[in-house]
């Protein structure tokens, strides 16, 4: 109980992914929550590559996190930069109301 | 990694410290403070503001470009913390490979400059 | 050793807690807020597994950046939070059966997996034990690890100027200032000096 394994590390990374997909099912109105959904998800990956590079002493995990560090900031960034043009032209940010190629 | 994280342990006390002393005056200002609660007490005093309205207002979508230009250039600091530690060690080939990086962005930096993303009309 | 696997329950326990709360609050500003508290918590576990800078790293460029970005486009939009709530019950079946599937081949996954047995041969970059978590990140990121870290640089670009193009909108009818053209300006071009004869009129 008191020996933190690498289990523990791998079991938090499951659950916050798993909560990540459970949200994008959830909030079908809200984009935001979605693209909150997907950073978590991300967040959970890099738990997983850090827990691997810390328990087997290789550095490359912490290597590869950092690079999706920043494709996740990029992809934040791009994706609420379409939500509010989204929003600008539409008027909602509800997922089923994206439904045409040409808004 | 045991003397790592010995060296934040006093960050730990910190921040144990400080989460008792926020919880602490939320708690002891509801006990102390005398409560008598009226309707006029919380209405606006003559032509003032609401004391409770809509927090979302629509404000311009400049100061959203300024926060995503923020976080790249954010990023790219934080590659530089590594870089500036290891400059030594890691030659002629690593401060290049930096300057490239540093070139890629500023090919951005003058696109958003041309583009007029910066100025504040 | 105790004090390690107790900080280790908080965070986890905190940062699962953070995540329910960010897919199920009702209001999206304090989805935000919990995001926050999320990626504080995942920070406290970087530590904890020695990857110091990366820690560091999730404060300064998630809860410094990409929340106040989160919270900035929450605010902007001003949205009915009511009619965002709409048929959250009615997908939440649905929800917690993908969930619990995807958790169950998790934990199968995680149950029948076991490390290689040359998996000490098979380290790409070692850990040296005497210098620093990010010392040791700088020695092999910007030499060993060329391409992706260039790879890096240009995703940052693709998303300035992605961002750019998607919001950058110029008014044609606001007035600018053109300081250049205002200094440029001289007397002789904008002004005429008339002598006008006493009596005589122009």
């Amino acid at each position: 109980m008191l020996d933190i394994t690498i289990g523990h590390y791998l079991t938090v990374g499951a659950v916050l992914f798993t909560l990540g997909v459970v949200g994008i099912f959830l909030n079908r109105k809200n984009v935001i929550i979605v693209l909150m959904s997907v950073e978590l998800m991300l967040l959970a990956v890099n738990l997983n590559m850090i827990s691997f590079s810390s328990f087997l002493g290789d550095l490359a995990g912490q290597v590869f996190s950092m690079l999706i560090l920043t494709v996740a900031a990029a992809e934040a960034a791009i994706g609420l930069a379409i939500v509010v043009v989204f929003f600008r032209v539409r008027g909602t940010i509800a997922v089923e109301d994206i439904n045409q190629m040409k808004g | 990694m045991e003397d790592t994280l010995r060296e934040y342990l006093p960050i730990l006390i910190f921040l144990v410290i400080a989460v008792a002393m926020a919880v602490g005056m939320l708690v002891m200002s509801y006990i102390v403070v005398p409560q008598h609660p009226d309707s006029e007490k919380d209405s606006a005093y003559e032509c003032g503001f609401e004391a409770f309205e809509d927090a979302r207002v629509k404000f311009d979508v400049r100061f959203y470009l300024v926060a995503i230009l923020f976080i790249v250039f954010d990023l790219e600091v934080a590659f530089l913390f590594p870089w500036a530690i290891t400059l030594g060690k890691i030659g002629m080939f690593g401060f290049w490979s930096m300057v490239v990086f540093l070139a890629i962005l500023t090919v951005g930096f003058i696109y958003e400059w041309k583009k007029g993303a910066l100025e504040w009309e | 050793m105790i004090v390690q696997a107790l900080m280790f329950y908080v965070f986890a326990a905190v940062a699962v807690a953070g995540a329910v709360m960010v897919i199920s609050a009702r209001n999206p500003v304090h989805s935000v807020l919990y995001l926050i508290l999320v990626f504080f918590n995942a920070a406290g576990l970087f530590l904890l597994l020695g990857a110091e800078f990366l820690a560091m790293m999730l404060v300064i460029v998630y809860v410094g950046a990409v929340a106040v970005l989160f919270l900035f486009v929450v605010m902007m939009l001003d949205i009915n939070t009511l009619r965002l709530r709409e048929g959250f019950l009615q997908y939440l079946p649905t929800g917690a059966v993908v969930g619990l599937i995807l958790l169950v081949e998790l934990a199968m996954a995680g149950g029948g997996w076991v490390f290689a047995s040359d998996v000490e041969e098979l380290r790409a970059v070692p850990v040296l034990s005497e210098i620093s978590n990010t010392e040791a990140l700088g020695r092999v990121m910007y030499t060993d690890y060329l391409y992706p870290f260039q790879t890096a640089g240009v995703v940052l670009l693709v998303a300035m100027v992605g961002s750019i193009m998607l919001t950058l909108r110029r008014r044609p009818d606001a007035r600018r200032q053109n300081i250049a053209a205002q200094l440029a300006r001289h007397k002789k071009d904008t002004l005429e000096i008339k002598k006008v004869p006493s009596g005589g009129g122009i």
